[in-house]
């Protein structure tokens, strides 16, 4: 069987808290010291073919910005392997290539504030034999094109530029690189509406006129199924549906999906529609100490016995369209 | 509250006229607030909408009071139920402030005190205004954080802030503006640092406050959408004015004012998915350095000459615009 372009092969991403003082010398001492990792990470599988955008979407603390960190060899899964054009990228710790870049949320904390904006997108091209220091102008200039911005900013300094030109710098930085999977970090949370709309624009443009691979992590729900050919929705960890975007938004099959997808406030909305806005009960749990059985089950509306006590298995129900609810058909 | 001896008439709880908040900084005048005009009447809520540097939450800090130098109100007027509040001194603004119109913030964890626990915290805000014991204060706290929807309350109130959640911290600063029966909230961005399941519970229970208990909300916010299921009536502001206004379904159907169209059609959710959005040219402007006449004419592609001249803001039909060239039924339903 042919493996897809970037895989993902049933990760696990585990963070143990430090010790204490205390508890590092009494388990010195020998004692046992109860020690509960974080799962953030909970055993993830996914294929992206070439060329594709998956959205990752999920509300703070589900994992999806851990899974992207791991996808863009930043993180060392604890279990598993994301294996990109069939070479892991990561070994031993070590990121192997400068295939992936990433895209972070905040434009003002990811750039350098001493560099000009010039040095920020030519360092990594220059230390990768990219591109050599006689051409390094023209390189630059390329890029930042690319990214929508007049070449001539090469010599301006990153505090210069308003939020949405920064992300373009950043984004022209990722992309002088060369790199065949761009791994993108709520890269529009920060941004004004209509400047969201200018970079939004921009990924579709580089989608269609570069054979790039868009990983798109992203809160809201509306920016995602915009840009993403398939969507995987995560919570506590793990994917809870995954398929086509049309297919999830359309059909969803989890009722953490459904429930997601109704606590979007409409922008448009029938005078009584707000009646029929039913936003989903309680509270995330606790990453530490996620429920017994599907971890959905507290929260869920038609959750049944076996809900509170095996663990769905994330499975096929329809083309390419998979979900772990024991009650999904 | 005892004055409340009159009939209820619909006067409005909160009215506002030609508010104008400065700052004075070394490189010149910003009018952040530049002769902004609503009112509020008892129960309704209203979104203040628009994009960052417009001038939204300067308007909610200049209502209570809390704009600090370089910045300064220098005209206009805000009636809290026929009290004048712009001009009033410190005292009297503390006596207002928590007890008739209240404020809530975006981050709720920079609001709330981490070494208190919430029923301290709650009941400095009950001493501050009235002589109250312990033990009636902690009744009257525990009521408050039920109604917003707090389970196990009179327990909670010994948590401190770090123990809740994103959401539930911002539930708190929500029961404690409302401790004192507030009759009007500011409500800055409270829900877009929360998850949308999150900030759907919130919403739902903000609407059910105002229609239970009749207290008024301006809700200030950047995002349209969340505006759309709570607020009665929209206020669009662009470089420190207000550009179009009027209840929230006409607004958003039929926008008149290029500006509200425009940030409309950006919206992905308007779009079919996949598709390029529409964009807005350019950038908003340095309130330094505001284009001569209508704000917005330089992104605008309705702009003429007439454009150099200040559009007024025309009232018909119960909607406002301040345009030369309106449009109507952009956006179909």
């Amino acid at each position: 069987m042919s493996e897809a372009f970037i895989s993902i092969n049933d990760v696990y991403k585990r963070f143990s808290p430090r010790l204490s003082m205390a508890d590092r010398i009494v388990s010195k001492l020998g004692a046992r010291v109860e020690t509960r990792p974080v799962r953030a990470v909970d055993g993830v599988t996914l294929m992206v073919e070439r060329g594709q955008t998956l959205g990752l979407v999920g509300e703070s603390g589900c994992g999806k910005s851990t899974l992207g960190r791991m996808i863009a060899g930043i993180l060392e899964p604890t279990g598993g392997q994301v294996r990109i054009d069939g070479k892991p990228v990561m070994q031993g710790g070590r990121k192997a290539d400068t295939r992936i870049q990433t895209i972070f949320q905040d434009p003002f904390a990811s750039l350098d504030p001493r560099m000009r904006v010039g040095d920020i997108i030519a360092e990594g091209p220059l230390a990768h034999g990219l591109a050599d220091k006689a051409g390094e102008r023209a390189y630059v200039a390329a890029y930042l094109e690319r990214a929508g911005l007049d070449p001539s900013f090469a010599d301006r300094f990153p505090h210069q530029f308003s939020g949405g030109q920064r992300q373009r710098i950043a984004i022209a930085r990722a992309l002088a690189m060369q790199p065949d999977v761009l791994v993108c970090d709520e890269p529009v949370a920060s941004l004004d509406v209509s400047i969201q709309a200018q970079i939004v624009n921009l990924f579709l443009k580089l989608r269609r006129e570069m054979s790039i691979t868009l990983i798109f992590i992203s809160h809201d729900l509306s920016v995602v199924r915009h840009v993403s050919d398939h969507v995987a929705i995560m919570y506590l960890g793990r994917i809870v549906e995954s398929g086509p975007t049309e297919k999830i938004y359309t059909d969803p099959k989890h009722p953490y999906t459904k429930g997601l997808l109704e606590s979007v406030p409409k922008l448009l909305v029938e005078d009584d529609a707000l009646v029929h806005f039913k936003p989903i009960m309680g509270e995330i749990p606790s990453p530490l100490a996620p429920p017994a059985g599907c971890h959905f089950n507290p929260r869920c509306p038609i959750a049944v016995e076996l809900c509170r006590s095996e663990d769905p298995r994330l499975r096929l129900i329809g083309p390419g369209h998979c979900a772990a609810c024991h009650l999904a058909e | 509250m005892t004055a409340a001896g009159k009939p209820i008439s619909e006067a409005p709880i909160l009215e506002v006229r030609d508010l104008a908040t400065h700052f004075f900084t070394r490189a010149g005048v910003v009018k952040a607030v530049d002769g902004v005009s609503f009112s509020l009447n008892r129960g309704e809520i209203i979104g203040l909408v628009g994009e960052s540097g417009s001038g939204k939450s300067v308007t909610g800090f200049s209502l209570i009071g809390l704009v600090d130098p370089p910045g300064r109100i220098v005209g206009g007027s805000v009636k809290l139920e026929g009290q004048e509040l712009v001009g009033l001194n410190d005292a009297g603004l503390r006596k207002v402030r928590g007890a008739r119109i209240a404020m809530v913030f975006q981050d709720p964890m920079v609001t709330l005190n981490p070494v208190l626990t919430i029923g301290q915290q709650m009941h400095l805000a009950l001493a501050a205004h009235e002589s109250i014991s312990k033990r009636a204060a902690r009744a009257r706290s525990a009521e408050a954080l039920t109604r917003v929807g707090i389970p196990d309350a009179p327990a909670r109130l010994d948590a401190y802030p770090h123990q809740f959640s994103g959401g539930m911290r911002q539930r708190v600063a929500i029961a404690i503006a409302l401790l004192h029966g507030t009759k009007a909230i500011i409500a800055d961005e409270p829900t877009t640092a929360l998850d949308v399941s999150i900030q759907a519970q919130i919403l739902s229970e903000m609407r059910e406050l105002a229609r239970e208990m009749g207290t008024a909300l301006v809700w200030i916010s950047h995002d349209l959408s969340t505006v759309s299921t709570l607020a009665s009536r929209i206020l669009v502001m662009y470089a420190g004015r207000i550009v179009e206004e009027g209840p929230t379904a006409q607004v958003l159907r039929s926008p008149r004012h290029p500006y509200t169209a425009g940030l409309l059609r950006s919206l992905p959710a308007m779009a079919k998915p996949g598709t390029d959005l529409e964009q807005i040219p350019g950038t908003t402007p340095s309130l330094l350095d505001l284009p001569e006449g209508c704000p917005f004419r330089p992104r605008c592609d309705r702009a003429s000459e007439l454009c150099a001249k200040d559009p007024p803001m025309t009232r018909a039909d119960d909607r406002g615009y301040r345009c030369h060239h309106t449009l109507e039924e952009m956006v179909s339903a």
